[in-house]
């Protein structure tokens, strides 16, 4: 086990330092750069030179290339061209929306996907079970845009139950301990359930036909000949086994996670790593862009390895 | 276990609902809200509150200047002249008889929001900030006239320029005052990488609260202005969704918009809460053609392109009324403008054949012309996130076809559109600038080289037009100074570098809650200490 998780510390690392020079390659070399900002006619090519000088861009890459990588190798990702801040405290402030946001909408695209593709193996061939495949294709098809206002018209303009966007209130933001806590709560209600209710279709749909598979396995047949009862069969046996599968799906959203969702950031303002990297990347803020990347990758590579260590701990065939 | 029923999940659902709304306590703040709290809704975050590491955006700019004061207040009255000036910091200023010097007085109640005061020292450390190469200043150029800045005694501070012009009061003007007493300990070469936000001392009608980045900018009144704030707090609310603007403006979440896009005005204005002001922009609307281009080099080409587009219609379609067509490189609401100027009419028959006089022909019959067997084809660059010029393009696309030119839109993203201008890899671009009041035409049409500005990247050349831009360089007044840019004006449009398409209209939407607000074209928070926000 050991050898093992050495083996995949030591790949996972390769897997980020090559996707951290092949980012860092692809974002110098692209055209355009962070002096691109200074778009006003007036300004002469003096001040665009002055501030590529400022940002070391007037040097060539490949000594850019190393001086960013000694650094981040000790830890210092650099001061954020953009905000002036280091972009530790950037993506520390970013990151916690973030996975609130997708943390909770996984867990209910999860929680719903899965419930749904139960109750339509419960009653296969019902109209329920043809109304919630009819659902379920909808929700995957409409896009989270869509659904995003759709809600934020019922819930927030018409009703006035929820707040429509941000993370917090004015007075919110002054607020402390339970009052602030239960603001954001309130004010992650609709993005989660954008992110959960246009996951949950694909889900649904994913998980009912591993059930419908599982359910007509051997063993569960030999059950029901035990005695057991259909629902008891479907919940205790063909369930997790049916599940082996959605723990390699969610171990690869582990990225999701953290790069965030953008359009459901922009639309409910939400100030995540999707809009924060977004811009990033917009303004050519190479030291922003690439602490996301390095986090972004290590977080590809902890979500495949925890998604094998889950399906080697539940399913004793990939253990031997 | 619980059976799993319709009912069962329906009632589940419904709690979940009932439970989370309740986390919210409604749609507004989770405390009660503030007295006259005015709610702003911006499109992107401030990214530092220091104007001299700012890339120069607009509604930074503004909310800076509510932060920081200028030494004086344009004022919007730049249609027949230069703008006039009010007393802003300073109260009072005068020129040395021989123009070369200019005094100014400074009111001697401005106290920084840590209860220093504002003093001559502040306004000399600023301008060793702006002339700084090591802060990474924007302004170096445009500070370049005045020779040095003294201190005369704690309330008085006299510019020495090197020479006289008319634009001596506005260059000594431009840029907000910061304190000495904070920001000098901070080294002008630690400035580009600094953030300056914590702890931030200002002198402006309203003082930082809070800066949650990506959400929200709290300002409150600074008690110690000398022209205190009526509203007691201002929220700078970031949302980059325009439809989250209006559906929060028209459910009373938000008070103001500043840039409402066409398209959604209308709606507005059939709102009873809401009144919609159109302003003109100083947004000056073009296509660039790359007049390096060996195609486009020849000025009857370009007068032909330019002859070809429906500006008019161009402007109808796109700006729905919310613009007007552009005539030439002045804007028409500004005091320079040539208003005789002859304007281009859409004659795609006169176009055509000014085409085949340059030697473009149909000669095969295929509906494009051709020049040594090669067809006339142009790609047309815009900024990939514009729709307003991605619908400009296609329009333009469609003109163009009728007399023989294909044109391919290419959507392109901002950075890499700024990339290629600068490069010069490019056929057409769609491209806009706001203009200063100080009419500076040299940065956008000088021959490039001759120019200290980046305008002109279609690189279009005139020497005749270098020689008068030149002699409005050195002109000492502003008379002068009119006729040579009235000269400069014909010069340029004679010569057809680019196809001027349309003056911007900015469409500011207002909570009819708000009163005694101003916005005008010197500023959308133009006068803000004086606005009111009604009770419900």
């Amino acid at each position: 086990m050991t050898r093992w998780i050495a083996r995949r510390l030591g790949a996972g690392l390769v897997v980020i330092w090559v996707v951290a020079t092949g980012t860092f390659a692809l974002v110098s070399l692209a055209p355009g750069d962070f002096a691109s900002r200074l778009a006003d006619p007036r300004l002469p090519a003096a001040a665009r030179e002055r501030w590529r000088r400022d940002f070391g861009l007037d040097r060539p890459l490949p000594a850019r290339y190393l001086s960013w990588l000694g650094s981040a190798v000790r830890g210092d990702l650099g001061i954020s061209w953009q905000y002036r801040r280091p972009v530790t405290a950037l993506l520390a402030d970013a990151l916690p929306p973030t996975l609130l946001l997708a943390g909770l909408g996984l867990l209910l695209e999860t929680a719903g996907g899965l419930g749904i593709a139960t109750l339509q193996v419960l009653r296969a061939r019902s109209c329920l079970d043809r109304g919630l495949t009819l659902a379920s294709l909808l929700a995957y098809a409409l896009p989270a845009f869509t659904v995003a206002l759709g809600l934020v018209w019922l819930f927030s303009y018409t009703l006035g139950w929820l707040p429509p966007s941000h993370l917090l209130s004015p007075a919110g933001e002054l607020a402390t301990g339970w009052a602030r806590h239960r603001d954001v709560l309130a004010h992650a209600v609709l993005p989660v359930l954008t992110i959960g209710l246009t996951g949950m279709g694909a889900l649904a749909r994913y998980m009912r036909g591993s059930l419908v598979d599982e359910h007509t396995q051997g063993y569960v047949l030999a059950a029901r000949a035990r005695g057991c009862s259909r629902r008891r069969a479907l919940l205790t046996h063909a369930l997790p086994n049916a599940l082996l599968p959605l723990i390699t799906v969610l171990g690869l959203s582990l990225p999701f996670l953290v790069s965030g969702s953008l359009l459901v950031e922009v639309v409910f303002a939400w100030p995540g790593m999707g809009q924060l990297l977004y811009q990033a990347a917009q303004a050519r803020d190479i030291p922003l862009l690439m602490g996301g990347t390095l986090l972004g990758a290590a977080a590809v590579v902890a979500g495949s390895a925890l998604a094998d260590l889950g399906v080697a701990w539940l399913d004793p065939r990939v253990r031997a | 276990m619980i059976p799993v029923t319709n009912k069962t999940l329906l009632t589940a659902l419904t709690a979940a609902c009932i439970v989370l709304a309740g986390c919210g306590g409604g749609g507004g703040p989770a405390a009660g809200p503030a007295v006259r709290e005015l709610v702003v809704a911006i499109p992107a975050d401030v990214e530092t509150f220091n104007d001299y590491q700012s890339a120069g955006e607009a509604m930074e700019n503004a909310i800076i200047d509510l932060l920081f004061p200028t030494l004086l207040e344009e004022q919007p009255d730049f249609a027949e002249h230069p703008p006039t000036f009010a007393p802003r910091l300073a109260e009072s200023w005068e020129f040395s008889p021989s123009h070369l010097a200019l005094t100014v007085k400074l009111r001697q109640d401005a106290v920084w929001s840590d209860g220093f005061r504002l003093t001559a020292d502040d306004v000399r450390f600023t301008y060793q900030a702006q002339v700084s190469e090591a802060a990474g200043s924007t302004y170096i150029e445009q500070k370049a006239a005045i020779y040095r800045v003294d201190v005369v005694d704690s309330f008085t501070v006299r510019f020495t320029f090197r020479r006289v012009y008319p634009y001596q009061l506005m260059d000594a003007n431009d840029g907000h005052i910061i304190p000495v007493h904070t920001w000098s300990a901070i080294p002008f070469e630690k400035w580009p990488t600094t953030d300056f936000t914590p702890g931030l001392v200002s002198c402006g009608p309203f003082r930082l609260v809070t800066h949650t980045p990506q959400q929200t900018i709290v300002l409150e009144r600074d008690p110690r202005h000398w022209s205190p704030a009526r509203l007691d707090r201002v929220v700078f609310r970031v949302l980059p969704d325009t439809a989250s603007q209006i559906g929060q403006l028209l459910a009373g979440q938000v008070h103001l918009i500043p840039m409402v896009p066409p398209r959604e005005v209308a709606r507005l204005q059939a709102s009873p809460d809401v009144r919609v002001v159109s302003l003109p922009s100083r947004l000056l609307g073009f296509l660039a053609w790359n007049n390096r281009r060996p195609a486009l080099a020849d000025r009857r080409v370009r007068e032909a392109l330019g002859l070809a587009i429906n500006r008019q219609a161009l402007v109808d379609t796109v700006y729905l009324g919310h613009a007007k067509v552009a005539n030439g490189p002045v804007l028409s609401s500004m005091w320079a403008c040539d208003r005789e100027l002859p304007v281009l009419p859409h004659d795609p028959a006169r176009a055509a054949s000014l085409l085949r006089e340059a030697g473009w022909a149909d000669a095969d019959g295929d509906g494009l012309v051709e020049q040594g067997g090669k067809p006339f084809e142009l790609e047309l660059l815009y900024p990939a996130t514009n729709t307003m010029r991605a619908q400009m393009a296609v329009l333009i696309q469609s003109d163009l076809a009728r007399v023989g030119v294909r044109v391919t839109p290419r959507p392109v993203e901002f950075a890499a559109l700024m990339a290629r201008q600068e490069a010069g890899e490019f056929d057409g671009v769609l491209a806009a600038w706001e203009e200063a009041t100080k009419v500076d035409l040299a940065s956008g049409w000088a021959t490039p080289g001759e120019s200290q500005g980046t305008g002109n990247f279609f690189g279009y050349s005139n020497p005749e037009l270098d020689a008068v831009l030149q002699q409005v360089a050195a002109a000492p007044d502003l008379e002068r100074t009119r006729v040579l840019l009235a000269r400069a004006q014909r010069l340029i449009v004679a010569d057809h570098p680019v196809a001027f398409l349309y003056e911007g209209r900015q469409a500011v939407a207002l909570s009819r809650r708000l009163e005694n607000a101003t916005p005008n074209a010197a500023g959308v928070f133009f006068g803000m200490q004086g606005w009111e926000l009604k009770a419900r």
